[in-house]
């Protein structure tokens, strides 16, 4: 087990990953026992019909389709169609050999779907086809006729009754073969129990053509004009074509070579097991519309890649390397080799010249020299890149040596395109105006999407990163008809990785205007949109500028529409669905412009500054400032409002700043005296600031009336713009000396208990919090969404009436989780992803057994002359993130019930883990609350999922709203969930009076000038302060919910546990009424029911007693 | 009186009655007045609503000579204020008079100051005899009720606590509050102007349930915004009373310091009954000399490291360290099998999503 256990750590991840892979593997393996039986069985029955099929004489192409008509089948002829004068004739006879083929055989196939495709090779006889078959479609009507026959046997057998129908072989029409399902009638033949479904297909016999004439250079689909050329002229080569023949011909060398290779290597097997999953999860397979690259893929790849190419000497992977060795290996191949640039020969006379056809198309190559194909042949440039951008991203995820990745590199769906992609454009098939019926149709498709892909790849640029298409697989036919038209209702989903920084950049340059060559493409590229302009630095430049502002169609909108309906049609853009970031109007300014999403701080960030400035300009303090620090949710771009100067009626709440001074020793050396010298400081300040800055208003609040070592007091400045600021003063010694009071066994329980409060409080506002401020800040601008995000976040949890149980930097932890560790996923770029990601992970975060922790280390700004975090900028190691596992394993054991510890959270710069959480911040009520929303929302957001992939294949709902998503339908509160509802009354809340401030600026004015003047207003809210009494004096009784950003309903819930009716105590902490209580069967001397006078809850005078403590911001009070 | 979980039923032979007495207090029964904006759906919760006062007379673990002439009332309604539990004696209950009330717990709650240990703990003899005569002079405070109630009954410029100073009217910040809020089920102690008003009262209370009187609650006024609106003024005082209020809260501080010094460094001299000095804080330590003891002591360490026997030169610590290690990696693996197993049988079968 020691040896297990050191040589684990090595070979694979870590342990934790091992453990989990190992389970991973045992659990998704078919055990081959009696579950396969019935499937086996069936797969001997269906050999031995096969063997049992006479043959059938030579026919002409019609002849043969009406022999198979009587027996009720559709020959399924590829496209282009047979032409009924061919000279060759359709033939039947027994095949040489029928195998089992594939993962199956090989033990690499997985139990992950519902269905196990288990293949079996019909190797059709030589004698059938002649040398020149691989021309012109011969080969393929040849097969077509061959596996026709073969469905006609099956159907006819007496004895056996299957279900065979018709299917593409991954998607390729040239491709048809059988595939045989179950009849449900539970007789001997019914395998419904294996839950499988068996393909047949059909195999060219080894050698049966020129390898040369298959090589992807050649062609084979004369023109059918040829003759009227010249020589010369050498007829374009198609090797999608010779791939096709080539791979019907390699089945048996690939069952060989792959059972070599998993004899070879014992970590083989599993390696294809966990590639196949892998690509499971990001929705990869063999079918072209899948991306063409699948399980066969895989495995061979790794088995080339086992295998020294000739000449190179050492093969890339050793036959020594664990699964998970193999599987990293083979990612990182893929990853870091451009297989379009530089492709891969495999033992081949080829080198990279001899495909510059197909890479001249972007198809990527992986060709293998013995058996004469390019394995990835079936690749779109786009899934070529998809793939790449995948295997780098897990590549990444893999190397992270502090948290394990396990659950994002296998377990986790990475393709869901809610949480994939931002942008996303539907185009409905018919939009393309081509003929379903059409030979060409499919082979049209295919280019359209490759017009589309490098036209919009041109036009965009460096705004996105990925650009793919989707569409659903064509599904089964029955063998009595012909292969149905592709279904005009279907849809293409084109989707876009966008890159923040640069996706709504306003102005494109092109080539300047001497280059006549590259302006004149640039002009015919854009049309009328290109433009000749002079910029700034003095160059001519021809250049393509958009228009955007707030709320207008975002830039790449207007690009991808612009240019479809330039090279497509307009019908195309017109019907084409677009869609991005689709909650991001839910917040003010919530579209990333520019840059950056901080530019709606600005204004206040500005003013800090200048404050800053001025405060340090003081001539006349006593003391020197050491430095000025933020500590204030606005000043870390992480509020779903944003201060502005303009709203003046509804002025933000100041923000909070925190000031030390060099050390002196004039303080006093106690705590209580310290708090007072603050005042008298903060007093200094505001006299020395309004004789300087005369358009300053100050004023000192105070605050924590019963605490007198806590702060107790602020300095309120107030800028001529509105915008706000509190200052309070850090003096660091309150640390030592509250934990001295800590250890002084002389003074009294209650007081060190209070210390001990006061020194969380304490590190908590001078340490963590501008620590945190300042974290995220350099946080906010180097990810572009992350502001969005946040408040996106934060609204959500306004919404559901959350937030006064959660500490905002709690909530900003949570979405920054989702920027530092994205995986599987890359760093979200628009509020939505990030958003919806969040969401995610909090459903399925099992807060009562994992902490939730975070590594800002490597992406903090260098140590400055402000550094906080008190040297501990060095990131989280394996070891600190053990330590922090045992402090919160310690946590659960000492408060197993979670009453005052609920959620851990825990970073580099904060490794304690309850800051922000201690205390019933939430409480456990409130946080499984907050799972179970998360949960219902991620079930919305999977819905929308599910309904766009039904939308792909054409199932469109009748009604039309009910296919999209709406969005606001996340954001809705569950009133109905709460005891008591206390609406406030419309005048006071902030809702209403947002409603007011829309409505009526004449009657605003009026208000302003009512009561409280302009400055005296700010931070005033009467309702909150009712909240939070409600808070206070009824804790015990009620949970309270609230949105602070609304205030528009108080929700509360009874404390069941607390409130039930119990027996009389002095101290219930909550309003309670008496009651007899008669207990049945016990009756006392007299023969009188005994009884008793407990209490009960008097829920009516409590509400008697809110309504009269809220007064007039009451509207009424609903209870249920 | 443990809570009976048992189930409850109302009377079968008419409405239920609400009891009179509960665990040796009185009920007291108190109309609320009707309030327009509270919609029931319930119809349980619409009959009319009464508030339940518990009151029996004062007996606290500690006594004290005020306990003759007090009642203690649980469960007082949240308005409720001196003015307002006055008035209900005053105008109900016979017109006892009342001389003050002194809350259990109000929102916000009044000054908490820190104190030493008065009885038992590590304080040595001589410092607890200290501590006897500084009581005895009515200096020191024990803790004794409710922690409200410590600093209001002594005379606050001579006592002493562990922090700062016991605030008197010049030297304690100016109210944010206009009215404190009693916090929903605590409890009170009204002190009547002498034992006999005190009994009489009592007695009023007890004929009052049993006649079932009507009893009118009238809390405190000037809720609702009002009392935000004044909170948010008040909790601005001009800076000259602030001023002034430091002022003096430092001058009283600086007298209060001395005092402490004083009881500090007798206690520095003084050996406990074993024979032990107690060592505790003396003089200052100021920043400057902090952050050389730091340094000291970062010196300190520097020279450790020099002159220590390195860990790697004898080939036994060499092998103790391999052992350690391989120890080390077991532990962690063994750790890492237990949540892996922890985790499967938390979640089941490992399932690919989607």
């Amino acid at each position: 087990m020691l040896q297990d256990g050191a040589y684990t750590a090595e070979v694979y991840k870590s342990n934790l990953f091992k453990l989990q892979v190992d389970e991973l593997l045992q659990q998704l393996k078919p055990k081959y026992g009696k579950k396969e039986a019935p499937a086996e069985k069936a797969m001997w029955t269906l050999k031995t019909i096969i063997e049992q099929i006479p043959s059938r004489a030579p026919l002409s192409i019609p002849d043969s389709e009406t022999a198979l008509e009587s027996e009720k089948i559709v020959i399924p002829f590829p496209n282009p169609r047979p032409p009924r004068d061919a000279k060759y004739k359709m033939q039947y006879d027994r095949p040489t050999s029928i195998n089992a083929i594939g993962s199956y055989p090989l033990k690499t196939t997985t139990r992950a779907e519902d269905e196990l495709a288990i293949d079996l090779a019909v190797t059709m006889p030589k004698s059938l086809f002649q040398e020149k078959d691989y021309l012109n479609h011969r080969y393929f009507y040849k097969r077509a006729f061959y596996l026709a026959c073969l469905a006609a046997g099956i159907r006819g057998s007496k004895e056996h009754k299957f279900n065979a129908s018709f299917e593409l072989l991954n998607g390729n029409q040239l491709q048809p073969i059988i595939v045989i399902r179950p009849i449900r009638d539970g007789n001997a033949d019914d395998f419904s129990a294996s839950k499988c479904r068996i393909h047949i297909l059909p195999a060219l016999p080894d050698k049966m053509f020129l390898e040369s004439k298959l090589r992807p250079d050649s062609n084979c689909i004369r023109p059918k004009d040829s003759n009227d050329k010249p020589e010369s002229m050498r007829p374009k080569p198609t090797p999608f074509y010779n791939a096709t023949v080539q791979s019907d011909a390699s089945i048996s060398p690939y069952l060989k070579f792959l059972h070599y290779s998993s004899s070879k290597c014992n970590a083989y097997k599993d390696a294809c097991i966990l590639g196949r999953t892998w690509l499971r999860q990001r929705g990869f397979g063999g079918s072209a519309r899948n991306g063409g690259f699948g399980n066969f893929e895989w495995g061979t790849i790794i088995a080339i890649l086992l295998q020294a190419n000739l000449g190179d000497g050492v093969p890339p992977l050793s036959s020594g390397y664990s699964s998970y060795q193999l599987f990293k290996a083979t990612l990182q191949f893929l990853a870091t080799r451009d297989l379009i640039k530089a492709p891969y020969a495999f033992n081949s006379c080829y080198n990279s010249s001899d495909f510059s056809v197909s890479t001249a198309e972007s198809t990527p190559i992986f060709f293998d020299g013995p058996r004469n194909i390019n394995i990835l042949f079936k690749m779109s440039p786009w899934s070529y890149e998809r793939l790449r951008s995948e295997a780098e991203l897990t590549v990444d995820m893999l190397g992270d040596s502090v948290f394990d990745q396990f659950d994002s590199t296998f377990i986790l769906k990475a393709n869901a395109p809610n949480y994939r992609y931002d942008t996303t454009l539907e185009v409905p098939l018919a939009a393309f105006g081509f003929d379903s019926m059409s030979e060409t149709h499919d082979q049209d498709i295919l280019q359209a999407c490759r017009n589309m892909y490098f036209i919009l790849a041109r036009a965009l640029t460096n705004r996105v990163t990925t650009i793919s298409f989707h569409m659903p697989n064509q599904g089964s036919w029955p063998v009595t008809s012909r292969r149905p038209p592709e279904d005009q209702k279907r849809r293409i989903l084109i989707t876009f990785a966008t890159n923040p920084s640069y996706a709504n950049r306003t102005v494109d340059y092109g080539p300047t205007a001497e280059n006549k060559k590259d302006a004149a493409s640039f002009r015919q590229f854009w049309g009328e949109k290109a433009e000749l302009r002079r910029f700034k630095d003095g160059s001519i430049l021809e250049s393509v500028v958009w228009s955007y502002k707030h709320n207008s169609t975002p830039v790449i909108q207007q690009i991808i529409l612009f240019i479809i309906g330039k090279h497509f049609s307009a019908k195309l853009a017109g019907e084409a669905v677009f869609t991005t970031d689709r909650l991001g109007h839910l917040i003010p300014s919530g579209r990333i412009v520019g840059k950056s999403g901080i530019e709606p701080f600005s204004p206040l960030m500005t003013a800090f500054a200048t404050l800053d400035k001025d405060i340090r300009g003081l001539e006349g303090f006593p003391l020197q400032i050491r430095h000025i620090i933020a500590a204030d949710p606005q000043l870390r771009y992480s509020t779903v409002e944003f201060p502005t100067y303009a709203s003046k009626t509804f002025p933000h709440t100041p923000a909070s700043v925190v000031v030390q001074f060099e050390g002196s020793a004039r303080w006093p050396d106690d705590l209580a005296a310290i708090q007072r010298t603050k005042i008298a400081f903060l007093l200094k300040v505001a006299d020395l600031l309004s004789s300087s800055k005369s358009t300053y208003v100050t004023r000192v609040g105070l605050e924590n009336p019963s605490q007198p070592s806590l702060n107790q007091a602020y300095l309120e400045i107030i800028l001529p713009s509105s915008l706000s600021f509190r200052l309070r003063i850090h003096h660091d010694r309150e640390a030592t000396l509250l934990d001295r009071q800590l250890k002084d066994k002389s003074l009294d329980g209650f007081s060190r208990e209070s210390s001990a409060l006061a020194l969380a409080v304490y590190k908590r506002e001078f340490q963590h919090l501008p620590a945190h401020t300042q974290a995220m800040q350099s946080m906010c601008t180097r990810f572009p969404a992350l502001s969005p995000s946040i408040r996106l976040t934060k609204r959500w949890f306004d919404s559901h009436l959350l937030s006064p149980h959660f500490s905002p930097v709690l909530i900003e932890l949570l979405v920054v989780r989702t920027f530092l560790q994205p995986y599987p996923w890359p760093v979200p770029s628009c509020a939505t992803t990030g958003f919806l990601r969040t969401l995610a992970w909090i459903s399925r975060w099992d807060w009562r057994h994992n902490p939730l922790v975070i590594d800002f280390s490597t992406f903090l700004p260098a140590k400055g002359s402000t550094d906080l975090t008190g040297g501990n900028t060095k990131g989280l190691k394996a070891e600190d993130l053990d330590k922090i596992h045992l402090s919160f394993e310690a946590w659960r054991r000492i408060d197993p019930s979670m009453n005052r510890v609920v959620l851990f959270a825990a970073s580099n710069i904060d490794p304690q883990g309850t800051t922000w959480t201690d205390r019933g911040m939430p409480e456990k009520v409130v946080a499984a609350r907050l799972t179970s929303l998360a949960r219902s929302a991620t079930g919305l957001v999977r819905e929308d999922d599910d309904r766009l992939m039904s939308r792909l294949a054409g199932e469109e709902n009748r009604d039309i709203l009910s296919n999209y998503f709406t969005a606001e339908a996340l954001f809705i509160p569950q009133l109905k969930d709460y005891d008591v509802v206390i609406h406030i009354s419309s005048d006071l809340s902030r809702a209403g009076e947002k409603r007011k401030e829309s409505k009526f600026k004449n009657l605003q004015i009026q208000l302003e000038s009512q009561e409280l003047g302009d400055s005296q207003k700010i931070g005033y809210d009467p309702v909150e302060l009712f909240a939070r009494e409600l808070q206070e004096v009824y804790g015990e009784a009620l949970l309270w919910f609230w949105d602070p950003e609304a205030l528009d309903v108080i929700a509360g819930l009874w404390n069941p546990s607390a409130t039930a009716q119990r027996g009389f105590k002095v101290k219930s902490g909550w309003n309670s009424l008496p009651v007899n209580t008669y207990k049945q069967g016990q009756k006392n001397n007299q023969g009188e029911t005994s009884h008793q006078v407990e209490i009960q809850i008097n829920k009516g005078a409590i509400l008697n007693e809110i309504g009269k403590l809220g007064g007039e911001i009451i509207n009424t009070i609903e209870v249920r | 009186m443990p809570p009976k979980p048992s189930k409850s039923k109302p009377d079968p032979a008419g409405p239920p009655s609400t009891p009179k007495t509960i665990s040796g207090f009185t009920v007291l029964a108190l109309t609320l007045p009707t309030l327009a904006c509270l919609k029931f759906t319930t119809t349980s919760l619409s009959t009319p609503i009464k508030h339940c006062l518990y009151i029996k007379p004062h007996e606290p673990k500690t006594p004290s000579p005020d306990d003759a002439k007090s009642l203690f009332i649980a469960n007082v309604p949240i308005d409720a204020d001196e003015g307002s539990i006055r008035s209900l004696f005053q105008e109900h209950l016979g017109g006892a008079k009342v001389a003050r009330v002194e809350f259990d717990a109000s929102v916000p709650g009044g000054v908490v100051y820190k104190r030493w240990r008065s009885e038992g703990g590590v304080g040595n003899a001589s410092a607890r005899e200290e501590m006897r005569d500084a009581k005895k002079k009515g200096m020191a405070g024990g803790r004794d009720g409710g922690k409200e109630q410590r600093g209001k009954k002594r005379k606050r410029d001579e006592e002493i606590v562990a922090e700062g100073v016991i605030e008197d009217e010049k030297s304690a910040l100016p109210k944010i509050w206009p009215a404190e809020l009693r916090k929903s089920g605590s409890g009170a102690v009204v002190v009547f102007v002498d034992k006999a008003s005190a009994r009489g009262a009592m007695k009023e209370v007890k004929r009052a349930g049993k006649e079932g009187r009507e009893v009118a609650w009238k809390g405190a006024e000037g809720l609702g915004v009002q009392r935000y609106k004044s909170h948010h003024h008040l909790q601005y005082p001009p800076k000259s009373v602030l001023q002034a209020s430091i002022t003096s809260y430092l001058t009283q501080f600086s007298t209060a310091e001395l005092a402490r010094n004083r009881l500090r460094s007798k206690l520095r001299s003084v050996p406990d009954e074993d024979g032990f000095i107690t060592v505790v804080r003396g003089g200052r330590a100021g920043p400057a000399r902090l952050e050389d003891a730091e340094k000291k002591k970062e010196e300190l360490e520097e020279r450790k490291k020099k002159n220590g026997v390195r860990e790697d030169f004898y080939r036994f610590q060499m092998r103790e360290r391999r052992k350690e290690k391989e120890g080390e990696l077991r532990r962690k693996f063994e750790g890492d099998r237990r949540r892996v197993e922890e985790m499967r049988e938390r979640r089941g079968k490992v399932r690919l999503e989607g």
